[in-house]
């Protein structure tokens, strides 16, 4: 089945936006301490949607909050009585804009662990009522390798509605999804023209040629999967990891982690439950009750890391729990790039 | 300011000599003249170390880690660097003997757009304070034995700035500081000084400090953070720079070192050896009109 495609310029790409943000809900990139962060907006002047990707945090946690209410509590000697959370009105429609296509399928991939043993209904109801609008970058980043891995860059099939710059121009919005195009056929885009003798396809084409020839990193992410699974004595992992700091900053930025904790803020007998994020590279994390950590030392938490993503994920699910967005090698505090770790452990010399 | 041969040189020499297990310097990542800190095992690896005006992160931060416990270490270090060396051998946290100190004569370093940071330009002591070697323009010197004599005090524009504003836009200031931050911890674990083997802020079942990521437990963890620092932190900024929000921090730190430095008879952290620090000390000549 076939979606449709519009063709507008940048003043009409704004105006869509505009219609978007007066009809429902619009979360966007907001700059702030010269970083950005996805924000409800009211106007389209308050964000910028061409944010560039190094500054700006994924959307996970408009899907998997920083920090989400489980439930209030209250206990004294009379017993404990639990409520649900006010809060959080997860029925609400809502369209994100300024999305770059890696962040959109980070969703994708989050989507088969929430999708799998137990059904996070919280995250299906966040996914089902928000549109993503989401556009494909020009030019790669300095840590960008998305076109590296199992995605199809080209189809953009993560988005609901997709933006392609067409040069000369001219900018592409075309519909990914049911829900995208029921959203393009109900007046906000009243003012774009249609594509319909399929003259859109040339350029758009072009566009991903242009872009995928613009990336410095690039590697056979399927070599990867392979030797990785093969390597887990390997000790170039402790090469690797030796100037990690140990702290949680990769896995509260990557569009697909999803590891949480759970912790009180209790005040006398009244309480709440969060559910906060959590990563495998800090310390704490394997700590058991009893004192005994499985993983004490940094090389086999990194391996963790690098396994989790590459190997473990693609043997269960059938696809890297990495986007090649670049973001934590960015946030990274000494610049730990993901993409350097695993192909330096993968592709070194095994001794036999 | 590029002394990579003399470390390279001097890492090689020291290996050859079987004086040190691991040398921690710093390495290019190939772009963009980005430098990021390397631990080498061996002489073999020495052509990795570089040193320009883009060696930024504190390296002292690695002498907690696990990769150079009970070793012998030579470490580069620049002028603040030095100091928070020197605090961490005051407070028994490493052994002289087990290091051995490159110190640069700092003349302030880099960030990606080529302009100095801030807290180089308001450096007071850019000779390192500990040190085996001092590399500098006009060649090598033994380490100082003397104690450093710091340069003229200079505020920050910053905290001026904010100090002028009334209560409430101070908080409401912070407030969006706090509100941004996500709890990663990154300056935490990026801080020099910050070795505790369980923080008070990672204790999950604490009312105060509990992990989750609101605005008020990011306040709790922060203030708390800043105040055991306060008298300690040498203002070397390994915090800010890691901060994936960009969030001011030395707004905190560098607002404590110069109340500090006003009414603590101008102390100044890590300057000289053996000094704890203005909270560890008693003396009759303190005015006693203020709390911290």
């Amino acid at each position: 089945m076939s979606f449709s495609t519009y063709i507008t310029d940048q003043a009409g790409l704004r105006k869509f936006y505009e219609a978007l943000v007066n009809t429902m809900e619009t979360y966007a990139p907001v700059e702030k301490f010269g970083r950005y962060d996805f924000k409800k907006v009211a106007t389209v002047d308050e964000c910028d949607p061409d944010s560039p990707i190094a500054a700006t945090q994924s959307i996970k946690p408009l899907y998997f909050p920083r920090s989400a209410k489980v439930m209030k509590y209250t206990a004294t000697s009379a017993g404990t009585e639990v409520s649900e959370t006010d809060g959080d009105p997860l029925a609400v429609k809502r369209a994100v804009i300024g999305v770059k296509h890696c962040d959109a399928r980070g969703l994708q991939v989050l989507d088969k662990v929430y999708n799998w043993d137990y059904i996070d209904t919280d995250y299906q109801q966040r996914r089902l009522n928000t549109i993503l609008v989401s556009a494909r970058c020009d030019r790669a980043g300095t840590h960008c390798f998305c076109t590296s891995l199992d995605y199809d860059v080209e189809n953009l099939d993560a988005a609901d509605i997709a933006i392609v710059n067409g040069g000369d121009g001219k900018i592409y919005l075309s519909a990914r999804t049911q829900k995208g195009e029921d959203l393009m056929k109900s007046g906000v885009a009243g003012h774009l023209s249609g594509v319909t003798d399929g003259s859109e396809a040339a350029p758009m084409k072009k566009q991903f040629e242009d872009f995928s020839a613009s990336f410095r990193l690039k590697m056979d992410y399927a070599e990867v999967n392979g030797n990785l699974s093969k390597i887990f004595d390997s000790p170039e992992f402790e090469n690797v990891s030796a100037n990690c700091v140990s702290c949680n900053t990769c896995a509260f930025i990557c569009p697909t982690c999803h590891c949480f904790k759970i912790s009180d803020e209790k005040i006398r007998d009244t309480g709440v439950r969060y559910k906060s994020y959590d990563s495998c590279n800090n310390g704490y994390f394997t700590l058991m009750a009893g004192g005994h950590n499985p993983r004490p030392v940094k090389y086999r938490r990194w391996r963790q890391r690098a396994m989790h993503k590459f190997v473990y994920y693609k043997e269960r699910f059938g696809e890297n729990l990495c986007v090649g967005c670049g973001k934590c090698t960015i946030a990274c505090p000494v610049n730990i790039s993901i993409f350097e770790v695993v192909n330096q452990v993968a592709l070194a010399p095994v001794e036999e | 300011m590029d002394y990579t041969n003399q470390i390279r040189e001097i890492a090689t020499k020291l290996f050859a000599e079987g004086k040190i297990d691991v040398f921690v310097g710093y390495r290019t990542t190939g772009f963009d003249g980005n430098q990021v800190p390397v631990l080498i095992n061996g002489p073999g690896e020495a052509d990795r170390l570089v040193f320009t005006d883009q060696s930024v992160f504190n390296l002292v931060n690695y002498l907690k880690h696990e990769h150079t416990r009970r070793k012998r270490v030579g470490l580069v270090v620049k002028g603040c660097d030095s100091r928070s060396l020197n605090l961490l051998l005051t407070e028994g946290q490493v052994k002289r003997e087990n290091l051995y100190v490159v110190g640069i004569a700092c003349e302030g370093v880099v960030d990606e757009k080529g302009e100095k940071l801030q807290n180089c330009t308001e450096c007071v002591v850019p000779d390192p304070v500990v040190a085996d070697v001092v590399l500098t323009p006009a060649g090598i010197r033994a380490g100082t034995p003397a104690p450093a004599v710091p340069k003229p005090y200079n505020v920050n524009p910053d905290v001026e700035k904010l100090l002028a504003l009334p209560l409430a836009e101070r908080t409401e200031y912070f407030e969006e500081i706090f509100e941004s931050c996500i709890r990663c911890n990154a300056c935490r674990h990026s801080c020099p000084l910050c070795y505790c083997a369980k923080c008070c802020i990672d204790q999950e079942t604490a009312t105060l400090y509990h992990g989750a990521n609101t605005t008020s437990s990011a306040f709790h963890a922060l203030v708390t953070w800043s105040l055991h620092l306060a008298g300690r932190c040498v203002d070397c900024r390994n915090c800010e720079k890691a901060c994936p929000r960009g969030l001011p921090l030395h707004l905190l730190h560098k607002q404590n070192e110069q109340v500090i430095y006003r009414n603590f008879q101008e102390h100044l952290a890590g300057v000289v050896e053996g000094d704890r620090g203005a909270f560890y000390k008693y003396s009759l000549r303190d005015p006693d009109d203020f709390i911290m």
